[in-house]
Formats: structure tokens, sequence, C-alpha cells
């Protein structure tokens, strides 16, 4: 790694005015700080040495022994008291800290029973190791596991280069809905299952909070921006809330991998059901690793809505889901997987829960 | 606000390890699992990946098993850290670390100790924990030479072994 | 008389030594009664293990120790026009720099140095730095300034092959002399038979990733260089080192206690190992220079791929007419005289046909290059035939066990000689199918999408005979104890324990009275590489031989003290006994305290292998599996494996090579595969992260059947190697256990999901094409 300066503030606000400070006013100055505002290249990773958040380290850690990402100061918020990692329930839905750790979401028995979608995420994603150090804020924000983008010696367009490289070289972990001259694929386990469930998060800058649905907060790479979501950089996460279903909302999330376990998504599905007197009252499906950001597929949730569940049904969504998919030379495996996988989430969705379980 | 002064100067940081207390003057960027290795010469904690996929440098920290590449020293400052060289009380070994013996459960050895702190916790917690239970636990840690069947029996028998012993303390199991 | 050592040199021909210390001992018979060989014992150093004590290469702390890191290109193929390292030199805690600017021109890879100007792969070494700490190490390699010309460069066996292909060397992208084998007349067996298998298989590229990495530390002391070093091979790291500096040998040496796995990969010296003790002259202080995991996968060797075309003749009954085998292989930039592989042997030996053609060639990419892996060779080619043998069994409609024995070979066809256990393999198929119970084996029913099937693949494997000259020296200490001293390694194999049982049970002593030495050149006498699964065969017959030497001695003393005849005398559990009663046992250390403080001093050494006899080790595997119809994902349930690997001496650490060949099998078949973009030349999974090995959770349950014959013919012992063996049948029992389940065969490893979902798709296709679907 580079060597960076390290910095534990105790309040939000103090974080946040290091952020804006671009790190002028921790340690020795980097004759930059004042660029903040004026830069355009978001995302573009090289040569930026703008302060960064510290909280699980699982991914940021990784991109600076990379030299993928060059931070010179390091803003450490794990020991803020105003964040935490607490999950509690209120009549709106459940609020999670920003650094409830995945172990922690995996096991809690709120969220087990409410939105065991969240918890097989969480259970799903990387290693007990890492699912105790890493955070629910951060897991959202980790960066594409995409070997061109993680390669020091691949300029690829997402760390403001020319070109994407994958999209005619080795993509089999890529992207088949394309939405953005990046083709990776959102590694996030966790957002796939929050997005089906409908959570927003609630996020703290210089101007005060605000609330975005995940709907909004993922957002495909532009030009302007090369990242997967719309965060400003000055900005830090404070929880997430899922809100409560309008009836019986039962959620399931799957994921195929590589190996058994301790791999990111080929494809991941997470769908959430509400279903009244047999008809389905409410509907999200959303896919994992097949698009830069979590894919919410709406044309699909549109012909769930208000029929009755059934296999024929769930192959019918699970055709239309994957519709516009347009795979790229080596992962045409992920059309007739993330189907099947599809059928099989709506049908575990559908399936009535033993309450004790 | 703790803030720290120019890019590469050393901060002082104390790190519990094993129930002592290190003062350590350490760059930001040094890990916690370089600070054992390199300032403590604790080198039972191995490096393979330093990347986070490997579980070799899994150590204890704050009764969590958790990778030692990933930590920042500075951040570890306070926190309670258990590494292999904790875990035998002087030399007698801990019913675990006598089970790997026992059932074979490494080759070369040099996932051994990470193989080890991980369970270590697991059995901290769970007084029985099921086998689904030490087979989610092992999925964080690699072995190369394959001695996965006789890690997960090695586990399995210590659990026998700490319900044998004399002073063992029980601990409720949770199970999820 | 001890035997003086004579250097093979390049070619591998056989040398044939006198030895005088052998030649006594007299060979365990088969049904010998043995109290501490053939018993499970756990590992000796398990202590250390378990504590974090055992101390690697990784772990050696020296005071002033320095940290080195290297600067590898970037490009796969490039001349370096300018190198200028000035501004690292003068970076505070930078000790030593080195580059083709500064370094001696050392001879390296046939045709290049340790800083060529040219770069043929991404990973090659251009510079090294060693400094206080490792980050300033890498601070250092980011202010070294190098100007590249990028040449064109190929990394795809394929398109290496083509004539208007770039040229990895000037002489082309041939590495060496295509290697022809002909037995008989394959084209008229061809001719001649009834069913024709005509298969292409591709095998990838597979990483060894040892968890620890390649590495040493240096330190010199004045003229005398001590290299703590993680390797195979303390005694070739010796050779090639000293000659690297020009040294002799004595002013070099080795240490390797505890290593993190080798695979292989670690029985050369490699570039490290030099710049490390170049590196610490240069600074006056120890170094240390351990690879990263990126060029751990990249320039320090892999199994590299293959394409290989087999075609199978056979008639009606199964009897085979022909084997045919075309095969290319990768080499990559570099050819490192560790490759060891031998992709044609499993055709030529492992089943009996009289007309058999292989025609095996290399090819040089701008990659990293190859070196042995775990049965090199033959883990690929076994894929491929015993893919083909599956084919032919079904389109002979006979079962494909069956199919085997009716083409068993008694004999080494390729030098007709006999082999020293020509029952091996039909005892393992015997075991596999009783064990499976194959005579009446029902599949399970496909539940839901999930298909049921099985596979099974044999093996044969060309080491396991032992690679004398090696010897043993044991001192027989005053109070009963024994130091066992020899120069081999354990490169986590299990070879401390295996061998000190052998001393122990020669020696009639319990196995905790055994201190075993080893992996330290100036302190043992020289024993050969770890490789090639024969270290317990070459070392045990050695260990024997000292410790009959020092019992007999021992005999001569007891004799003179108890005054009855040594030749009445025997030893057992720590004891002398007087004609094998045990009640008139007298403890070794009483009579060892007559003449104490004067110890006993034996010495043993390896003989030569038979002439006369073909030395193999043999067996097969049944995979039981399942393959997910919609997902195509594969779960694989049960592996039964039998090897004929002569006199099992530790059945616990045999058990756990067998686990962990196997998983390494499951690897290659299912989820390992070296990524390369061939446009950039860029390995794109030099990691551990998108590089898949096998967790826990890809382990299914593993019986290992004990076949535990001992080869009598092979060495005194009876014992033959079991490290390799395991891995050879297990990619193409998955694949056949596939073919079995879903009815498609893949034919490129690895079998992973994108090309199972493929395969059911074409064949979904051609099913709903044509009525019947072809065998």
């Amino acid at each position: 790694m580079r060597p960076f300066s390290y910095t534990r503030p105790s309040t939000i606000s103090e974080a946040i005015s290091l952020l804006e400070s671009g790190g002028a006013t921790i340690g020795e100055s980097n004759g930059e700080s004042d660029s903040i505002g004026a830069r355009s290249d978001r995302g573009n990773l090289r040569g930026d040495d703008r302060p960064r958040l510290l909280a699980g380290g699982t991914d940021l850690l990784p991109l600076m022994k990379g030299d993928i990402a060059e931070p010179a100061h390091l803003i450490d918020i794990k020991r803020l008291p105003e964040l935490d990692d607490t999950i509690l329930m209120s009549p709106e839905g459940i609020t999670i800290g920003a650094l409830a750790s995945l172990a922690k979401l995996e096991d809690d028995p709120l969220v087990c029973s409410m939105h065991p979608a969240l918890a097989e995420a969480a259970s799903l994603a990387a290693t007990p190791q890492l699912r105790n150090m890493a955070t629910i804020g951060g897991n959202l924000l980790q960066r594409p596991r995409c070997w061109y983008f993680r390669s020091d010696k691949v300029n690829c367009w997402l760390k403001g280069g020319e070109d994407c490289p994958a999209r005619d070289g080795e993509n089999q972990h890529h992207a088949i809905f394309s939405v953005s001259p990046c083709v990776a694929a959102h590694p996030s386990d966790l957002a796939t299952a929050l997005l089906a469930l409908g959570a927003s998060v609630e996020i703290q800058g210089p101007a005060g909070k605000r609330t975005l649905d995940l709907d909004d907060f993922f957002a495909p790479p532009t030009d302007e921006r090369r990242l997967e979501n719309v965060l400003e950089p000055t900005e830090v996460i404070v929880s997430i809330t899922i809100p409560t279903a309008s009836g019986a909302a039962q959620s399931a999330y799957l994921k195929a991998m590589d190996r058994k376990v301790w791999a990111f998504a080929q494809v991941a599905v997470g769908a959430m059901l509400v279903i009244q007197d047999q008809r389905i009252t409410e509907a999200r499906l959303v896919l994992g690793g097949v698009s830069p950001i979590p894919w919410r597929a709406t044309d699909a949730e549109g012909l769930l809505t208000g029929a009755a569940p059934g296999r024929e049904l769930f192959d019918q969504v699970a055709q239309v889901a994957l519709q516009g998919a347009v795979p790229l030379s080596r992962n045409g495996y992920k059309v007739p997987l993330a189907k099947a996988l599809i059928t099989r989430a709506l049908m575990a969705a559908s399936t009535p829960k033993d309450v004790s379980a | 606000m703790i803030a720290t002064p120019p890019l590469s100067s050393r901060i002082p940081v104390t790190l519990t390890i094993n129930g002592r207390d290190h003062p350590l003057l350490v760059e930001p960027r040094r890990t916690l699992l370089d600070a054992l290795r390199h300032d403590l010469e604790l080198t039972g904690t191995k490096k393979v990946c330093d990347m986070g996929n490997c579980g070799a440098c899994t150590v204890a920290v704050d009764g969590q098993a958790m990778y030692s590449c990933l930590l920042l020293a500075v951040d570890c400052d306070g926190r309670d850290i258990t590494t292999i060289e904790g875990v035998a009380s002087g030399n007698e070994l801990d019913p675990l670390q006598q089970a790997f013996i026992e059932h074979d459960a490494f080759q070369c050895g040099f996932c051994t100790s990470g193989q080890i702190m991980n369970l270590h916790v697991l059995l901290d917690r769970h007084d029985n924990p099921t086998d689904e239970q030490i087979q989610r636990t092992v999925t964080g840690n690699l072995c190369r030479c394959g001695a996965y069947p006789n890690i997960a029996k090695a586990a399995r028998r210590a659990v026998e072994l700490k319900a044998a012993r004399p002073n063992a303390d029980p601990v409720p199991s949770g199970g999820r | 008389m001890l035997p003086f050592r004579i250097s093979q040199q390049g070619s591998g021909e056989e040398t044939t030594i006198e030895v005088s210390e052998e030649d006594r001992v007299q060979t365990w018979p088969e049904d010998a009664r043995l109290t501490v060989v053939g018993h499970g014992h756990g590992r000796l150093e398990g202590n250390q293990k378990v504590t974090g004590r055992a101390r690697y290469t990784y772990d050696v702390r020296l005071p002033g120790q320095l940290y080195a890191k290297v600067l590898r290109s970037p490009h796969p193929h490039a001349r370096i026009e300018r190198i200028d390292t000035t501004a690292a030199e003068q970076l505070p805690g930078v000790h030593a720099v080195l580059s083709s600017a500064n370094a001696p021109g050392i001879t390296w890879y046939e045709n290049s140095s340790l800083f060529d100007t040219t770069v043929r792969m991404i990973g090659d070494e251009v510079a090294a730095v060693a400094a206080e700490s490792e980050e300033i190490a890498e601070d250092a390699l980011r202010l070294i300034d190098v100007t590249y010309t990028p040449l064109p460069f190929v990394v795809d066996l394929e398109s290496a092959l083509q004539p208007d292909a770039p040229k990895v060397w000037e002489g082309g992208n041939i590495s060496q002399e295509p290697k022809v084998y002909d037995r008989g007349d394959a084209d008229a067996g061809l001719r001649d038979a009834d069913v024709v298998v005509d298969e292409t298989f591709t095998t990838a590229s597979v990483l060894h990733n040892s968890l620890e990495p390649h590495g040493c530390t240096a330190s010199w002391e004045g003229e005398y260089l001590t290299l703590w070093n993680s390797t195979q091979s303390v005694f070739t790291i010796r050779q090639e080192v000293a000659e690297a500096l020009d040294l002799p040998e004595h002013r070099v040496r080795v240490i390797k206690e505890h290593m993190g796995g080798g695979f292989g990969a670690k029985q050369i010296a490699w570039k490290q190992d030099v710049l490390a003790a170049l590196l610490s002259r240069q600074a006056g202080r120890p170094v240390q220079l351990m690879l990263d995991r990126e060029a751990e996968n990249l320039v320090v060797g892999n199994r590299p791929s293959t394409r290989q075309r087999v075609r199978l003749g056979a008639k009606r009954d199964g009897t085979l007419t022909a084997i045919s085998a075309e095969l290319v292989q990768a080499r990559g930039a570099y050819l490192t005289g560790g490759e060891a592989s031998n992709v044609s042997g499993i055709y030529q030996t492992l089943y009996k046909c009289p007309n058999v053609h292989t025609d095996e060639t290399t090819v040089y990419i701008n990659a990293g290059p190859a070196v042995a892996f775990r049965a090199p060779g033959h883990v690929e080619a076994a894929f491929a035939l015993e893919g083909a043998m599956d084919q032919l069994a079904r389109a002979l409609d006979i079962d494909p066990v069956e199919l085997r024995r009716r083409n068993y070979a008694e004999i080494d066809q390729t030098e007709d000689k006999p082999y020293s256990l020509p029952e091996g393999l039909r005892l393992c198929y015997d075991r596999l199918t009783e064990a499976i119970g194959w005579d009446t084996y029902q599949r399970p029913e496909p539940t839901g999408p999930k298909r049921r099937g099985i596979g099974f693949a044999a093996h044969d494997w060309a080491a396991g005979s032992g690679h004398p000259p090696a010897y043993a020296w044991i001192e027989l200490n005053g109070d009963g104890t024994a130091d066992v001293v020899t120069g081999t390694q354990d490169i986590g194999t299990g070879t401390r324990t295996g061998l000190a049982q052998v001393a122990a049970e020669e020696l009639g002593l319990p196995l905790d009275r055994i201190a075993f030495h080893l992996g330290d050149t100036a302190t043992g006498p020289y024993s050969p590489v770890s490789s090639g699964s024969a270290t317990q065969a070459s070392m045990g017959p050695a260990i024997r031989a000292a410790a009959l030497d020092v019992k007999e001695q021992l005999f001569r003393v007891a004799s003179t003290v108890l005054e009855i005849p040594a030749d009445r005398l025997s030893a057992r559990d720590g004891k002398i006994l007087v004609d094998g009663d045990m009640s008139r046992a007298v403890p070794i250390e009483d009579i060892m305290g007559q003449i104490s403080p004067a110890t006993l001093h034996g010495r043993g050494a390896r003989g030569p292998n038979p002439s006369d006899l073909a030395i193999r080790t043999f067996g097969g595997q049944f995979i039981e599996l399942e393959v997910d119809i919609e997902t195509g994902e594969v779960t694989l349930h049960r592996i039964v494996s039998a090897h004929d690997i002569g006199r099992i001496v530790n059945p616990t650490v045999v058990d756990s090579q067998v686990i962990g060949g196997i998983t390494q099998g499951i690897g290659f078949a299912l989820t390992e595969g070296r990524v390369i973009d061939h446009r950039l030349g860029l390995v794109l999974n030099p990691d551990l992260e998108e590089y898949f090995v096998p967790t826990i959770a890809d382990v299914p349950s593993i019986d290992h059947v004990h076949v535990n014959v001992p080869d009598v013919k092979a060495n005194t012992t009876g014992a033959k190697g079991v490290g390799e063996p395991p891995l050879i049948p297990t990619a193409p029992a998955i694949a056949n256990a596939i073919f079995d389940a879903v009815g498609i065969r893949i034919r490129s490893t690895p079998l992973s999901r994108d090309r199972i979902l493929a395969g059911l798709a074409t064949a979904a296709e051609a099913a709903s094409q044509k009525p019947e679907v072809p065998a």
C-alpha cells in the first residue's frame, strides 16, 4: 500500500468536513485539496488521493493493496458514536445501522424471520471472517470484482480509461444487461436482496440528511460518474431501512457461484412476494451478477402482480425477465441460469413458511 | 478526534495480544498481520494472499474471527487480540490443537493457524456446534493440501475433549 | 565404503551406483509382523504446527534482516530500453538495488539471464530492491523508471502454433524437438478396429498455489552463504545457486525445516534465490525475498495447458487394437528444467495394446513457465485417455471396469519389463468394485432436476520407485535415543513421520525415542529432491540400512556385556531380547550406558532400483455425483479411491495424502483454470479470489480403500509413493460421471457450469431435432 494518514473523527460532521477538505486538514497538504467540487472524474481512481472512509475495510484495503485506490488519507468511522450497528423495528419497518456487520444480519432473529432474503444474502456472502468485518454500508458501496478493473496493469474505462476491455474479452463473470460503457457485474449480495425488499438508505452530507430508495441510489456508471451509485464523495451512509410490506411478505435469495461457497455471484436472485387470497398483490424481483447495478426486473414484476402464484407463471416470468439480456462472448450461460434461479426463488417466496422456523 | 501527522509518519498504538499490551509505533498502512509478524515477531499467523482471500491470517479480535491482513494495526488499538500463540496454556495444548494432531488435520501446516483460530472462536461460543456450523466456519479458510475432512473431524473431536475436561466451563449453545 | 555420487546431467539417463550399505538388508517380507511401520501415527511436528511455532522460510527473522521486492514486467513481451533506479536507491531505508544495470551476468533459463533486457512474460524480473520494510521496498519499486518497447506476443497454445505467430524466441515457438513414440503400427491398428473413438480434449493451465509462496532468506558470513529456502530440494538449490554465483558448494548452506506446500513447483532454484543472495551481499545484511501471491501465480510455474487428440481402436470384444495420441502442450516463455512432464506416458503404458503412437509437441507462449505439478503430464493425459476409454466402453456397450480388465497390462510395454507387482492394478479394480458394490450398483433415481451419475477412471504413475542415491546416518545415544540424520525434506507430506517409523522399526525403538533431522545441507548427507512420490521409497531403505548398521554394532556391544552371542539378540520396543524372549529383555539404554559417552554411528545408502523390473503405482476411483440440469451445478457425493502404493507405512498420513490429492483433482476438474486475456497477454486471476481452489464445501466424503500389498521387489521396505497418484484419475472420473448422469461429454477442463449448461443445451437441441441420439 502507498503511505496514507489515518484519522479517527468523533462525529459524523467532523468526518464530512474531512471529506470536504480533501484531506487538507489532515497532515500534509496534497496540493489538490480545493479541487474536489471541480472534479468531474468521480470514480476515476488513478491519481485520486482524496480521503476515503474506512469501516470494515474489506473492499477498500484490497483496492489500496492492489494499487487501484490511492487515498492519501483514511477516515476511520468504525467507532463513531453516531453510527451504529443496531437493528431496530418501528411501524415503518426495520432500520439497520450502517455499521451492522454481515454476520449480525445473518444471525439476527428479526431479519431471519421477517426478511429471509437478506439473511440468506448475508450468509452466502464471502466467508465467516469477512462477514464479521464487513459492514452493510460498505457492502452497498463495494466496487466491482471485474478482473480488469482489479488489475493494476489495465486502465479500464471505469478507472478513467478509454475502453472496457471486458466487453470483448474474458467476460464470463460480466453483465448480460448492458446499461453502461462498463460491463462489470455488481458484486453485492446484500444490494440484490435489499433492492428486492424495497429498502432505502439514509445518507448524511454537508447539507444534512437525505433518504434515497435503493432504486435511485444505484445507477449505472456514466462518463461523468464512473461509479455504481450516486453517493457524493462527501456523504456518509447512516442507515438502511426495509419498509414494512403491505401484507404478509415472503422473500428469498438464491445465488449461483463458481464453487460451492466463497465466490461472487455468477447470478443471484432476490425475490419478494406479497400474496393475499391466492393472488400476488406486490412483487419485486431483482437479479445480481447480471449488470453493473442490481437489476430490477420491472416487466417481470408487472406480470406477477395480480396473478396467481405457480410454477407455470414463474417460468413465464423468468422468460420475460431475461428478454432484454444481451450476453457477451463468454457469459451466455447466465441466461438459462438466471431463468432457473428466478423460478426457484419465486417458488420459495410463494411457499408458506413454517412460522416456528 | 485523533488525527495523524504526515503520511508515512509512525504513530503510537497499543496492541493487546494474548492478554499482553504491546506499545508500538507503526505507519498507518501497516496491517495487523504485518505488525504481528514484523513488529512483534509473532510469525505463527501466516501471510498467504494478503488480500482477504485465503484465511491463513485469521486471528480473534474482540472474540470474533477476522482476517488480520485486512485490518490496520492503528485500527486495532485497544482491541483484544488472540493469535495462535495464545491458544495453548503454556505447554498444555488446547483441545482443538490436540484434536488437530490426533486427526491429522493438516499436512503442510501453513493454513493451520488460521483454521485453528477460526474454529477456536466457534468453540468458544458454542459448546456443541452442529456439523453444519463447523463446515460453515471452515469455509473461511483455504487448505491447499486438502485436509478438510480431517479438520471437520478434529473440530468434532475437540468438542468431545472440551466436554470431558473436568474444569470445562460450559457456555450455552447458541446456534442459529 | 560409501558409494560416490554421480550427478545426472540433462539426459535423464540412469546411472548405476554400487551401494554396499544396503546389500545386507533383508527386504521385509509381505507378511512381516511390524510393530511401528504400518501403524497410524500423528505427525512428529504436529505440536509445532498447531501452536504456530513451526518456523517456515517465511518466518525467518534474523538481526538486521531486510525485505526485498521485485519489479516485474507489465508487458508480455518487450525490450527494456532504459532503466533508472537512482530515485529508488536514494529512498531512505533502501539498502540494495539490482537491475540489468548492475547485476552480474548470470545465465538463466537456457538463453536468458537473471535480468534480461528482453522480457518475455508479464511478471519477468526487471529490478529488485532490499529495504528495511516491505512497505519501503514497495515504495522504492514505484520510483524505478523503466522505458519499454513493446514487442508482439502470443499467449495461447493454438495461436502460438500458427506459422505467422509472433515468436517468443527467435528460433520459433516449438520449444523442443517433438517427442514421437511408436510401438507396432497404430494406423493399421485403427484400420483393423471394429470401433474407433476419436476425441479431442483440452485441459486448462492450473496454478499450484502452495500457501507458502516461493522465497528465501539469504545471509552471508564472510564468503559463506546460508539460504533458508522454501524448497523441495535443499541439495538442488545448493548446487544451482553455487553454480550461478560461482561458489564452491561447501560455501552454500541451504536450510528448509518446514514448508507450506510445493506440489512440484519448488524443486529447482528460481531467480529469487540468487537475487536474495546478491541483494544480501550488496547490503551487507540478511535479506528475505518471498514472492507475493501474484508473482507466485505468474512466474514460478504452472501445469501447462494441453490439447490432446486421442484415437482408440478396439475389437467388438473390447480388445484394444490401437492407441494414438497427438499431444500439444504450452511451456510458457522459458524452459525451466523442472517440468518433468510426460503427457505421452500413460497412453503407452496403462493398457495392453500392440499398436501405440504418441506425438508430443511443446510450445512457447509469452506467459509463466511450466513446471512439475503433482503427477505432471499424467493428470492432463488421464483426463483425455480415461474419457476416451469411457466413450469406448459406451460405444461397445461393455462395462467400463470390465473394458479395462480386458486390456490389462502385466508388463511395462515400453521397456518390455515386468512390473514389480503385476497384479497391483487388478487388486485396485477388485477392491474398488467391491467397495462400491459395482456388481449390483443402482444409480439413485433423479429427484426433480437433479440427475445422479457414477464415473470410473484408472491410472498408473511412472514414479514411486525411488531416486537413488540417498543416504542416512543414525547416531544411537548413550541414553538409548537415536538421532536420524538425512538431507531430505518434509514438504508437508509426512516424510518425517513415515521415515522415523522405518528407523524405529529397524532399531527396535519406540517412535518417541527418535529425533528426525532433515532439510539442511550442512548437517545431513545427500538426499534427492522430494518429488515423483519418491521420498519414502528413496529414503526408507537408506534409513533401514543405517539402522541395521547401528543395530549390529549395538548387538556386538550387548553380546560382550551380556555374554551371549550376537546372533541370539534382537531389539524391540527399546529393549534387547535374547532369543526373542520379552521376559529376558534388557533396556537398550542399559547396554548403551556401558559405553557412554561413546555413541554408535550407523550409515546407510539407497541402492539402485532393480534393472530388470518396472516399478509403478496404479489405482482408480469411482466418483458419484449429481448434476442439476437447470443450473448446471455439479455436486459431488462420494469418492472411493484405491491405489497400489506398496506397503502402507503410516495409514493416517497416507489417507491424508489420498484425500489431499483428490481435493486438488476436484479443483483441476471443476473449478481451477488460469485465465489469460489473449489481447493483453495478461493473467486475469493470479490470486485466490478468482482462481478457485476447492473449499471444504466442495469436497465430498472420500474413502481410501487400502490395497496395502507390499511391493517386495521394489525396495527393502516394500513401500512406494502416494503423493501424486490419487490426483490422476479424479478429473476423468468426474467427467465420466457427468456423462453417466446427463449424457454429455465435457472434453475441456474445468468442467464449469457454463460448459455444462452449453452441453445440456446442445444435447437438448439435438434431441429435439433427431429421434435418436447416437451413443
